[in-house]
C-alpha cells in the first residue's frame, strides 16, 4: 500500500496549506480530500482493504464502535481521529497519562479495557518480560513499512525477533523557559536547578515521573541521565529535595501553566516546546549541554484488549504516511517514518525544535529499560514528592 | 444584618465558580479558560459523545444497584440489630464503625489488592478446571467490584440513619399492634415500616449521591468500566475542553430537576392529605 | 414460647446475613489482605512479593511530611469549615422565616450534587494565573501566587466540603428552643454571653457530627490537594495513589493504609469519647 509512491497528488507544502484550512474549518472535508487525492487513496486503500472502509456499514461485526487510546498530553490531532471515527463508525476515547510507570501500574492490576496505547522506548521489553503487550500480526497493518522507518527509533519495537510496536514519533527531552521572565539564558540542567532556586523561584515545574525528573538532576550533577547508582540518586533526591519549595508545580501537564504564565521553566518534550512557542514566540526550548533524554514512542495493543480488530484498524490507519504527517503538524514532534517527513512542510521538515543538530543531541541518552523498574529510583521520586 | 451580608457572602462563595462553569459551558472556544463567544456546541459533543453515554449509565447503574442494595441490607440489619443485645451487637457495631471510618482511598486500594489475589489463584485454577472447548470464564474488576466496594460504606450509612429513627419511635404503638393480635409482619408493614421509612428514603438518596459522585474508589476497582467521574478525571488530565463544563452543567440541572419534581409531588401529597 | 424465641433467632440471623456476609469479603478480607501484604516485600518488577519483614514499617519516616500535612491540614480544614459554616447555619435556623427556609438550605446543598471534580476544577482557574491574581494586579498587587499552595487546598476543602459541615449544624441549631433565648435575653443575658451559654452548648451535637464527617472524609482526601496543590502538597492519600500507581510498591502503600487506618481509629475513637462518651451518641453523632 506505498500509494504515495504511484501518485503524490500534492506537494507537500500544499497539502499543509490545504490541511490548516480544512483545520480552520474554512473548507470542507470533501473539499481537502479531493484536492489533497486523499480522496483517491481512501478509494484505493478501500478496495484494498474492503473489511476496513466498508467498516462503517457492518461496523458493528467487523471493527465494532469504540476503542480506547491511551497517550500522552497534547499528543494527537482530533482532525485525524474524527476521521477515523467518520470512516469507521469506531468513536475514540482518549485517556492521557503522566508517565509510563502509571500506564505499566494499570497495565499490570489488569482490566485496563485499552485498546492501543503509546509506550516509550525503554519500556517495551519490560511489557514484553511481563506479558502484558502482544506481537504484532503486520499483514494487518499495510501501511506500516519498516524500511521507512529510522532504526534507532524503531529498533526497540522489536524484542527477541518478534515486532511488538510500530513506531510513532521521536523527541528529545529538555526543558522550556519563558525568556521575558527569565533572562539569564540557562543552557544546562545546572543552570536549570540554579535558576529554579534563584531568579524564578516558585515558577519552576518538573515532570511527574522519575525518568526525567530525576535524569534532569543527575546530569546537572554531571552523573548519566539513567544512573541507577544508589550514591548518585542520593545526591540527586538532595537536590531535588532542596529544589522542591522553589517549584511551582510537580506535574507532567505543565503546559497549562506555562500558558497562563504561572511557572517560567517547566522541564519539557521538544514538540510541547514547539506548541508554547507557536503560540508564544517568548518561549525557548532548550536541549541541555549537560545530558538529558532522546526518545522515540510506539502503539501497542495490550495483551487483553477488548477490541483488537478496531486497534488494528486504528494502527493501520496512523500509519498512514498522510495521517502522520497530519498527526505531527498539530503536535510537533517529528515522525520516525520517512514517507511522512517527506509530505511534512518545511519549516516542520528544518524546524530546529523537532530536529536539532547533530552536535547537540550528542550528550542525550535513551532512557535505559532498567530506570523503569528500578526500585530506588521509585522510591526516590516517592520520597522527593512526599518530602 | 451583619448576619445577612454573611449569608449572601457564602452563598457568593458557593455559587460563583458554579457560575463559572456553566458560564464556560456555553464556551465557542476550544479552551476551558479563555471564553470565546457563546455557543451550545459542547453540549452537542458531550451528546453524541458515545463514551459520555457510556459513563452516565455506567454511573447511574451503579448508583442505582448501591442505592436499593444498600438500603435493602441496611434496614434489615438495622431492624436485626435492634434485637440483639450482647458480644453479636458489640461485633457489628464495631463493624458498622470501622467501615465508616475506613477511607475510601484505603477500601479503594485494599479491595483492588485483595480481589487481584484472589483472580490472580482462581483464574488458572478455573481454566483447568473447565470443559475442553469451552472458553473458561475469567473473573476481572468491573461493576460487581465497585458496587461492592461502594455498598460497604453507603449499608453502614443506611444502619446508622435507620437505627437513629428506630430510637426515636414510639414503642407503645408496636406494642399495641402486637397487644392486637397482629402477626409480626404485618406490625412491620403497618406500623414500623411507615414510622422509619423517611430514614430509608433519605439513606437511599445519600448512597446514590455518594456512589454516583464517587472517584476514588471506582478509579482503583472499576477496572476496564469507566464511570461518570473517571471520564471527568481523564478529561481534566488531558486538557480540559467546555465538554466538562457541559456535561457537569447537565448534571447539575438534572439534580435540580429532580429535586423540584419530588418537592411538588410531596407538596401536593400533603395537600390532598391535609384537605382530607 | 421457646419456639418463638428460637423462630426469633433465626428471622434475626437471615435478616443479618446479607450485611455479615458484606462487612466479612469487602472489610475483613481486604483489611486483612492489606496487613499481609503489609510485611511484605516489593517484587522486582513491582507488586508484591511474600516474605515476612518490618521492613516497610521501619520506611514510615520517608512519609513523615504526608502524614504531617494530613494531620495539620485535615483539623484545620474542619475547623475552618465549621467557622465558616456555623454563622450561615445559625442563620438559616434561627433568623430566616419559615418560607425561605427550605429554599436557602437547599442552595447550600445543591452545589454537592455537582461532581466535586468539576467544581475544583473551577478552583484552578479561579487561583490560578489568569483569575484572582490578575485582578489582584488591577488593584497593585503584583505577583500574587494562589495556586498550588496549602491555601489553595484549604479553600478547595471548605468550598467541597461546607454543604456537609452546614446540614447538621442546622438540624441542631432547627431545635433549639427559641424561648430559651428570649428566656435567656429576658434575665439580662447579653447576646455573647446567651450564644455561649444556651446556644454553642445546645449546638454541641451537630457540631460534632459535621466535624466528625468532614474530618474522616478529609483525612481520605486526595482530589482536591492534586488539583489544587499541584503535586505540591502531599497528603496520604497522594502518597498512597503515588505508591501504587507510581512506584508499584504494594507492600509499603499496604503498610501506608495500615497505619492510616490505625490513625483514623485512634483519633476517631478518642474523639468520641470526648464529645459524647455514651454509646447512643454513637449513632447520632455518625449521622
Amino acid at each position: 500500500m506505498s500509494k504515495n509512491d504511484d501518485n503524490k497528488p500534492i506537494s507537500a507544502k500544499k497539502f499543509m496549506q490545504e490541511l490548516r484550512r480544512y483545520e480552520k474549518g474554512s473548507v470542507t472535508r470533501r473539499h481537502f480530500l479531493g484536492v489533497t487525492g486523499l480522496g483517491t487513496a481512501m478509494a484505493v486503500m478501500g478496495t484494498a482493504v474492503p473489511s476496513l472502509w466498508s467498516g462503517k456499514a457492518n461496523a458493528f461485526g467487523e471493527v465494532g464502535d469504540r476503542l480506547v487510546f491511551s497517550t500522552w498530553p497534547n499528543y494527537w490531532n482530533q482532525v485525524n481521529l474524527d476521521e477515523f471515527t467518520e470512516m469507521t463508525g469506531v468513536q475514540i476515547q482518549i485517556n492521557a497519562f503522566g508517565s509510563n510507570e502509571e500506564m505499566l501500574a494499570k497495565l499490570q492490576a489488569g482490566g485496563t479495557g485499552w485498546d492501543v496505547f503509546v509506550p516509550t522506548n525503554y519500556t517495551i521489553s519490560n511489557y514484553v518480560e511481563l506479558d502484558l503487550i502482544q506481537e504484532l500480526d503486520l499483514s494487518r497493518i499495510p501501511n506500516y513499512q519498516a524500511s521507512a522507518h529510522n532504526p534507532k527509533f524503531a529498533d526497540p519495537a522489536t524484542v527477541d525477533g518478534k515486532v511488538y510496536c510500530v513506531p510513532k514519533n521521536w523527541g528529545t527531552t529538555g526543558f522550556i523557559v519563558n525568556s521575558k521572565e527569565v533572562k539569564s539564558g540557562p543552557k544546562s540542567w545546572k543552570d536549570f536547578f540554579d535558576v529554579t532556586m534563584g531568579a524564578a523561584s516558585g515558577h519552576s515545574i518538573v515532570h511527574d515521573y522519575q525518568l526525567t525528573t530525576i535524569g534532569g538532576a543527575l546530569c546537572a550533577l554531571g552523573y548519566s541521565f539513567n544512573s541507577v547508582d544508589a550514591k548518585e540518586l542520593g545526591e540527586a533526591e538532595a537536590l531535588l529535595i532542596k529544589a522542591k519549595p522553589h517549584l511551582f508545580a510537580i506535574t507532567s501537564d505543565y503546559q497549562p501553566g506555562m500558558r497562563s504564565g504561572d511557572a517560567w521553566l517547566s522541564i519539557c518534550w521538544n514538540g510541547d516546546g514547539t506548541q508554547l512557542k507557536n503560540d508564544m514566540p517568548e518561549m525557548e526550548y532548550v536541549i541541555a549541554s549537560d545530558g538529558g533524554e532522546i526518545w522515540s514512542d510506539f502503539y501497542a495493543i495490550p495483551k487483553d484488549a477488548p477490541h483488537q480488530e478496531a486497534a488494528y484498524a486504528f494502527l493501520n490507519y496512523m500509519q498512514d504516511p498522510y495521517v502522520q504527517a497530519r498527526d505531527a503538524a498539530v503536535h510537533g514532534y517529528a515522525p520516525t517514518d520517512a514517507r511522512a517527513i517527506a509530505l511534512q512542510p518545511d519549516s516542520l521538515g528544518s524546524d530546529p525544535i523537532l530536529h536539532p543538530a547533530l552536535d547537540l543531541m550528542n550528550g542525550l541518552e535513551f532512557g535505559a529499560a532498567q530506570t523503569l523498574t528500578d526500585p530506588i529510583r521509585a522510591e526516590v521520586m516517592a520520597r522527593f514528592k512526599s518530602a | 444584618m451583619t448576619m445577612r451580608i454573611y449569608a449572601i457572602a457564602v452563598f457568593l462563595f458557593l455559587y460563583v465558580p458554579i457560575g463559572i462553569i456553566v458560564l464556560f459551558s456555553f464556551n465557542a472556544g476550544r479552551h476551558a479558560s479563555e471564553l470565546r463567544g457563546l455557543s451550545v456546541q459542547w453540549y452537542g459533543k458531550a451528546l453524541s459523545n458515545a463514551f459520555v453515554g457510556d459513563a452516565f449509565f455506567t454511573s447511574l447503574t451503579i448508583a442505582l444497584s448501591v442505592a436499593v442494595l444498600s438500603s435493602l441490607m441496611g434496614t434489615t440489619a438495622a431492624l436485626a440489630l435492634q434485637r440483639m443485645k450482647g458480644k453479636m451487637r458489640v461485633l457489628f457495631d464495631g463493624l458498622i464503625y470501622v467501615s465508616v471510618m475506613v477511607p475510601g482511598i484505603v477500601i479503594g486500594i485494599a479491595t483492588l489488592v485483595a480481589l487481584v489475589t484472589v483472580f490472580d489463584f482462581l483464574n488458572p485454577l478455573l481454566a483447568a478446571l473447565w470443559p475442553e472447548g469451552i472458553k473458561p470464564p475469567k473473573l476481572s474488576m468491573g461493576y460487581a467490584s465497585v458496587i461492592a466496594a461502594h455498598t460497604l460504606f453507603t449499608m453502614s450509612l443506611v444502619i446508622i440513619l435507620v437505627r437513629a429513627r428506630i430510637a426515636g419511635m414510639d414503642r407503645a404503638l408496636i406494642e399495641a399492634s402486637m397487644d392486637l393480635y397482629a402477626t409480626p409482619w404485618r406490625t412491620f408493614y403497618q406500623v414500623t415500616l411507615p414510622q422509619i421509612y423517611p430514614a430509608i428514603l433519605a439513606g437511599f438518596l445519600l448512597s446514590f449521591t455518594f456512589s454516583f459522585d464517587d472517584f476514588i474508589i471506582s478509579f482503583f476497582v472499576a477496572g476496564a468500566n469507566t464511570t461518570l467521574p473517571i471520564y471527568i478525571f481523564a478529561s481534566i488530565r488531558r486538557g480540559i475542553t467546555p465538554e466538562v463544563n457541559a456535561i457537569g452543567t447537565m448534571v447539575l440541572a438534572a439534580s435540580l430537576f429532580l429535586l423540584m419534581a419530588t418537592q411538588f409531588l410531596l407538596r401536593n401529597k400533603k395537600n390532598r392529605g391535609t384537605s382530607e | 414460647m421457646k419456639e418463638d424465641s428460637q423462630s426469633n433467632r433465626w428471622l434475626t440471623a437471615a435478616l443479618l446475613a446479607p450485611t455479615s456476609l458484606w462487612f466479612l469479603v469487602m472489610l475483613i478480607f481486604p483489611l486483612i489482605v492489606i496487613l499481609v501484604f503489609s510485611f511484605g516485600e516489593r517484587a522486582a518488577v513491582g507488586g508484591y512479593a511474600g516474605g515476612f519483614t518490618f521492613e516497610q514499617y521501619a520506611n514510615l519516616p520517608s512519609r513523615l511530611k504526608a502524614f504531617q500535612n494530613t494531620m495539620i491540614i485535615a483539623p484545620a480544614g474542619t475547623l475552618l469549615c465549621l467557622l465558616v459554616a456555623y454563622p450561615l447555619a445559625y442563620f438559616l435556623a434561627v433568623k430566616v422565616s419559615r418560607q425561605y427556609k427550605l429554599i436557602l438550605l437547599v442552595l447550600v446543598i445543591v452545589p454537592f450534587w455537582t461532581s466535586l471534580l468539576v467544581r475544583t476544577y473551577a478552583w484552578i482557574f479561579i487561583l490560578g494565573g489568569r483569575g484572582i491574581p490578575t485582578l489582584l494586579e488591577f488593584i497593585g498587587f503584583e505577583g500574587v501566587r494562589l495556586i498550588n499552595t496549602q491555601g489553595a487546598v484549604l479553600v478547595g476543602i471548605v468550598y467541597g466540603y461546607l454543604p456537609l459541615m452546614v446540614f447538621p449544624l442546622f438540624v441542631s441549631l432547627e431545635k433549639l428552643d427559641k424561648t430559651l433565648l428570649e428566656a435567656s435575653s429576658d434575665l439580662g443575658g447579653s447576646p455573647f454571653k446567651t450564644f455561649l451559654q444556651v446556644t454553642l452548648p445546645l449546638s454541641m451535637p451537630g457540631i460534632a457530627t459535621g466535624c466528625m464527617l468532614v474530618f474522616i472524609l478529609l483525612m481520605g482526601e486526595f482530589l482536591i490537594p492534586a488539583f489544587l496543590g499541584g503535586g505540591k502538597v502531599f497528603f496520604i492519600g497522594n502518597a498512597l495513589v503515588d505508591l501504587f500507581l507510581q512506584s508499584r510498591n504494594w507492600p509499603f502503600g499496604a503498610a501506608v493504609s495500615v497505619t492510616l487506618v490505625a490513625i483514623m481509629l485512634i483519633t476517631v475513637s478518642l474523639y468520641m469519647r470526648l464529645t459524647m462518651g455514651g454509646k447512643s451518641g454513637r449513632d447520632q453523632s455518625l449521622m
